[in-house]
């Protein structure tokens, strides 16, 4: 730690730096990088009346996509779904609905009122994501803003402060003013052979300042940014008590918190206001009539000129034929389905790991977050159940939605749990944060995505190792991603680089119609 | 609207099972979900180690059920696929068990593609002389011993069988009397290799 950074490390970090930007401005001026473009627009070739059937396996929204799309532009579609409802991963839970968990199969007793809902698959819409977004736009669905990161939240670890729950803000505020008081001791070594210009250096170190909030001897003595202890209206603001640097070391989370806003969750998140099965709901206006409800595929065949499906619904098998397919049953399930599919899309198939995300949920019978200063928003626990999210929608009504447990890692933990240890696991955990939590909450529901029906498994995990894709596992990502036959098309965020996001299942869908419309104007 | 238009399509393949008649304007279920992960026709799904249950016999299905249903099978923290199964079973009523034999009857028995590699058949034969005791020369089965037929049985379900019966993940249970006599016999395949070589034996033979 006493190890000052010298002036090669300087220089390595100032060449560095150019050279990235000087390959962003490469990259850009080829075309590599994403400028501000348009969602794509579908321009398919009309359908020819000679081969415009088309299959669609799976209600989820690539294949409402597929169905939508084509739709427009003459094919006839038919969907098979082997559930009761559209939208696969798309699941708003609200009153009396059914949570088809095999083993665990349960109704959702929440109160029947619009904003008693639960998403308890997709719930975030990043604003970069403008496919789904055109989407929206086009079918009316009315958006609002997911509120993601909140300062006001909490941060729980048992190794924090003998695990009181403290404010986000404060963790987030004391953490950036100790990295920038180290910051700035690292810059003042270096300052009598440093390789800044004067400029350069005054900008850095005001940068490092205002990050940290320090003061004019570059020393981090609290801030107002985490709020106030007390007054701060009427009355002089009194700051709050710092928190040690080393206590706040004692904790992990750190590696989440200070990220919170990066990546996919950079951009403003946005829900469909309602419950996100609105989504589903505006492409079912269209093309839900085509839709067969519990109908379970057993075979698919690829012929020269179509494609084959046979499926079971009320008891009897049942024969589609279509001139093509569009297949986004999970990659884990369309194993178990007889098909003749070349022997390379097979192993891809049988690669590709299911996920095994799990969420939970309470009806509060008082919205007791917001007499706490918190209005949506994500509670951060050192614990199995993860996290608490408080509902965006509904602010200053009675009651409302929370999230109890969100595992989007290795959701192993409560999914081997019966239903009612994970709910006292999901109470126990969050009464760390809120005390009187057991008797704030009531009517929960749980959702292992392993073990619902016809899903089995939450997004598709391509990658066995972190720390990137390997070139086999890029082989048979492109195997999975082309036709059989131009005829069949696997689709679906399974079919993507980067599952677990509506917006890549509809990115699939769009490459594969479009894959298909070229080969038919060729 | 779309309720009701699923409830009317449900109600013709309900049978036994959870349907709580109070709740009528409920989605109705039924315990007929063994092909979500069995596969069609409960030909077996390698993409999640749920073996075939075409052609099985309805005694040792019937027997299995009942042991995942009375926590005697799928408890051992290693018996990772039987921990998959066994929440499955565990509210299962006993109609429903008898609901579930009659369907996976009517499902038509097709042997499984062989899959393994690095099996010896040569060797796995001289291995399946005592496992012939039970099982029958063709690994054909037979109910009067409570011994069920191994061959068209996915062979990666029958090795991961036979190496938790090895380890003792499965058969340990003090009530699984079948279990108990399989982990003896198992002991004759001493390790994987006996595994690997014995399955591939099993996999050259048919019903």
């Amino acid at each position: 730690m006493s190890k000052q950074v010298t002036r090669r490390e300087f220089l390595n970090l100032l060449s560095a730096a150019g050279g990235t930007a000087a390959a962003l401005k490469a990259g850009s001026a080829l075309g590599l990088l994403p400028h501000t473009a348009q969602a794509a627009s579908m321009d398919l070739l009309a359908a020819n009346a000679a081969s415009r059937k088309v299959a669609i396996l799976g209600a989820g929204i690539s294949g409402l996509t597929v169905a939508y799309e084509l739709s427009k532009v003459g094919y006839e579609c038919t969907i098979l779904e082997s559930s009761y409802r559209p939208g696969g991963r798309i699941f708003t839970v609200r009153h009396g609905d059914l949570i088809d968990e095999i083993g665990n199969r349960h109704y959702c007793e929440f109160d029947d009122e619009p904003h008693m809902y639960f998403n308890a698959g997709a719930a975030r819409i990043p604003s970069t994501h403008r496919n789904l977004l055109a989407y929206c736009k086009e079918l009316n669905i009315d958006l609002e803003i997911f509120i993601n990161e909140n300062k006001t939240s909490y941060v729980q670890d048992p190794a924090l402060l003998g695990g009181k729950p403290i404010r986000n803000i404060d963790y987030t505020t004391h953490s950036r003013g100790f990295l920038a008081e180290l910051l700035a001791k690292s810059l003042d070594a270096g300052e009598m052979d440093q390789p800044f210009t004067d400029q350069e250096a005054e900008t850095l170190m005001g940068m490092v300042r205002s990050f940290g909030s320090l003061d004019e001897d570059n020393l981090y003595k609290g801030s107002f940014r985490a709020g106030y202890a007390a007054g701060g209206f009427l009355e002089h603001g009194v700051q709050k008590d710092i928190i040690a640097f080393r206590d706040l070391l004692q904790t992990q989370m750190g590696r989440q918190l200070l990220s919170a806003n990066e990546g996919d969750t950079g951009p403003i998140l946005l829900q469909a206001a309602g419950g996100m099965d609105k989504i589903t709901e505006g492409f079912t206006k269209h093309v839900g009539h085509q839709i067969r409800y519990r109908s379970m595929v057993n075979s698919v065949e690829v012929k020269e000129d179509g494609v084959d499906i046979s499926y079971d619904q009320d008891g009897s098998r049942h024969l589609l034929q279509a001139d093509f397919c569009f297949n986004c049953i999970p990659s884990h399930l369309m194993t178990g389905i007889t098909n003749n599919f070349p022997i390379q899309y097979v192993d891809a198939l049988k690669y590709i790991r299911r996920g095994n995300a799990y969420k939970a949920a309470f009806q509060a019978k008082e919205r007791f977050w917001e007499k706490d200063d918190i209005y949506g928003g994500i509670s951060w626990m050192n614990n199995p159940s993860n996290q608490i999210w408080y509902p965006s929608s509904g602010i200053h009504k009675e009651k409302g939605i929370l999230l109890a447990a969100y595992d989007f890692g290795d959701g192993s933990f409560h999914t081997s749990m019966t239903h009612e240890e994970r709910i006292e696991a999901h109470l126990s955990d969050g009464e760390k944060i809120h005390p009187n939590y057991r008797n704030q909450v009531e009517k929960p529901i749980t959702v292992a995505w392993h073990r619902m029906n016809h899903m089995l498994g939450c997004s598709a995990r391509w990658q066995r190792d972190r720390s990137g894709w390997t070139h086999e596992e890029e082989e048979l990502y492109h195997a999975l991603q082309q036709p059989v036959n131009g005829r069949h098309y696997m689709i679906g965020d399974q079919v993507s680089m980067h599952s677990a996001w509506q917006e890549s299942a509809v990115m699939s869908a769009q490459w594969a119609m479009t894959d298909m419309d070229r080969r038919l104007r060729a | 609207m779309l309720k009701t238009f699923l409830l009317a399509c449900s109600l013709c393949v309900m049978c036994v099972g959870g349907v709580n008649a109070a709740e009528t304007e409920r989605e109705p279920f039924d315990d007929r979900y063994c092909t979500t992960c069995h596969g069609a026709d409960g030909r077996g799904n390698e993409g999640v180690h749920a073996p075939r249950l075409a052609g099985m016999e309805p005694w040792y299905l019937r027997r299995q059920l009942e042991n995942f249903r009375a926590d005697m099978r799928g408890v051992h923290p290693q018996d990772i696929e039987g921990i998959a199964m066994r929440p499955m079973a565990t509210k299962l009523s006993d109609e429903s068990i008898d609901d579930i034999i009659e369907w996976v009857g009517s499902w038509e028995y097709v042997p499984a593609e062989a899959t393994i590699e690095g099996g010896d058949p040569a060797r796995g034969r001289g291995l399946y002389g005592g496992c012939a005791v039970c099982h029958g020369d063709s690994a054909q089965g037979n109910e009067s011993l409570g011994a069920p037929a191994l061959a068209g049985q996915n062979d990666w379900y029958l090795v991961t069988q036979l190496k938790n019966f090895l380890a003792g993940y499965r058969g340990a249970h003090p009530g699984d009397t079948y279990g108990a006599q399989m982990r003896t016999m198992v002991t004759t395949l001493r390790n994987e290799a006996g595994v690997l070589n014995v399955v591939s034996y099993i996999n050259t033979l048919s019903r």
